[in-house]
């Protein structure tokens, strides 16, 4: 059983083999900036939006709306590197139902990339909000005792994201692969169902925990409130 | 299962191409988007006040206009009217002077009829009085009229001849007038009278035409006369009477 398309070569590119993963990423981004581009290209005040615009318009609103409530301001930055997240994410879980179409989200190397980005977002955005000197400032709170807990910290809860999004879409996909041998034509579908789900929830909580961990390390010295527990 | 460090490696920078695609293509047009059709909105919304201020200042303007003109249209009315009555009321005043004119004119043409009338009548009363006492002289008396005048004024002057003798003073001269010349023997008569009643003075006769029918003897200061006056004067009050009789007789009804 394949478990992970990391081990699916689709083509080599001068020498380097290009997997599924990758290929499959390609396949959402095309779609993700095809569908904005087509929306988007005549965007003018005085026209009222249709309902493609409309709906994009929710879906972002809804996002910022999100991410403020977590962040408690408007930085279009934070929603930028979350919104994408939350997208990406979303719409790889969402094309699990194509058949033949493994989501690059099942692979560890795409969490562990996504983990990864959220690892080094969280110093950029703190030491962009703040400066040098507030962020690392952060490691030694409340006493200096704490730094070596929240260095370990730091790197665990970007370990602890990559592999929460990885077991969730590599756990539906083992268990439709297991019920499909016990009974072909129904468990499928109801995994399936499970699975688009799950998918969403996951790329809820990635987003809004990568928003969670941007906006700690972005918060005022005086907004220490503003750290929130790890919901996992 | 294990992570493929490489594709680890590409797909972070395939999420940043992503990041950066997304960016340029779906939040900022979106989210700038929302803050024109707000600013759009906002700015409509600032007009749509302006308008309604302009739109109310607009409606202040035009009922107070409205105001103005109906307490104008009131004051133009009360004028009119005013300038109607006055108008009217000098119509009428005028009308009733033109008419009180025409009344007057009329009373002064009637009055002027009548008094023509009347002394049409009167001379012809007097000429028929004469024309009658002549006849009825000559027929029962055989005597003219003129000498009958004659006589009656001799006989009115014999009682007073010593005052005529002395009203005469210096003029020592009678004058005796009558409308038309008196015939000869008329004359001799009278001349023998006055000879014979004042010795000194001399009798002249004259004629004048605006005198009443009659003779009227002067003697200085004093003045002797028999006209048809007093006799046409008579008449003309009982015909006046008579004619006031039958005007009133013509307003009011017979027997009332």
């Amino acid at each position: 059983m394949q478990l992970t398309p990391d081990d699916i070569v689709v083509f080599t590119l001068a020498g380097w083999k290009v997997n599924a993963t990758i290929v499959n990423t390609w396949i959402v981004m095309a779609l993700l900036v095809g569908i904005s581009m087509l929306i988007t290209r005549n965007l003018r005040p005085d026209v009222p939006p249709n309902r493609w615009r409309t709906t994009l318009e929710v879906i972002v609103k809804l996002i910022q709306g999100q991410i403020e409530e977590v962040t408690r301001n408007s930085a279009r930055h934070v929603m930028y590197f979350a919104g994408t997240l939350f997208l990406f994410i979303a719409l790889s879980n969402l094309m699990l139902v194509i058949p033949g179409f493994s989501p690059p989200t099942s692979s560890l190397s795409t969490t562990a990339a996504l983990a990864l980005s959220v690892l080094v977002a969280v110093p950029v955005f703190g030491i962009a909000s703040g400066g040098v000197g507030h962020y690392l400032k952060t490691f030694i709170e409340p006493s200096i005792i704490m730094l070596p807990f929240n260095i370990i910290g730091e790197f665990s809860r970007g370990i602890s994201l990559a592999i929460r999004l990885y077991g969730n879409v590599m756990s539906g996909a083992v268990i439709a692969a297991i019920l499909l041998t016990v009974a072909p034509f129904f468990f499928p579908v109801i995994m399936d169902m499970l699975g688009l789900l799950t998918g969403m929830i996951q790329a809820y909580i990635f987003a809004i925990l990568a928003t969670v961990y941007i906006s700690s390390a972005t918060a005022e010295p005086d907004h220490p409130a503003l750290k929130k527990e790890d919901k996992s | 299962m294990s992570i493929d460090w490489v594709t680890v490696i590409a797909q972070v920078a395939n999420f940043l191409v992503l990041v950066w695609l997304l960016k340029r293509f779906l939040y900022r047009p979106i989210l700038d988007g929302i803050d024109a059709r707000e600013a759009e909105i906002t700015r409509r919304m600032a007009e749509a006040g302006e308008a309604e201020k302009k739109a109310q200042a607009a409606e202040a303007e035009f009922r107070q206009q409205k105001k103005q003109l109906l307490s104008d249209q009131d004051a133009v009315v009360k004028q009119a009217l005013r300038e109607s009555e006055d108008q009217r009321d000098s119509i009428l005043a005028e009308a009733r002077a033109r008419l009180e004119q025409e009344q007057q004119d009329w009373h002064k043409h009637l009055e002027r009829e009548r008094q023509k009338f009347t002394a049409q009548l009167q001379r012809a009363g007097e000429e028929t009085l004469l024309e009658l006492t002549r006849k009825a002289l000559r027929d029962l008396a055989d005597e003219s009229l003129e000498e009958a005048i004659v006589r009656h004024v001799s006989a009115r002057l014999r009682p007073i001849a010593s005052e005529l003798s002395d009203a005469a003073g210096a003029s020592r001269e009678a004058i005796a007038t009558t409308r038309d010349p008196l015939p000869e023997a008329a004359q001799a008569l009278m001349q023998a009278d006055i000879k014979d009643m004042l010795p000194d003075i001399s009798l002249r006769f004259e004629t004048d035409p605006e005198q009443a029918p009659g003779l009227v003897l002067r003697v200085g200061g004093a003045q002797v006369a028999w006209t048809v006056d007093s006799y046409t004067e008579e008449f003309d009050a009982l015909l006046s009477e008579r004619m006031a009789a039958g005007a009133s007789g013509r307003v009011q009804p017979a027997g009332t």
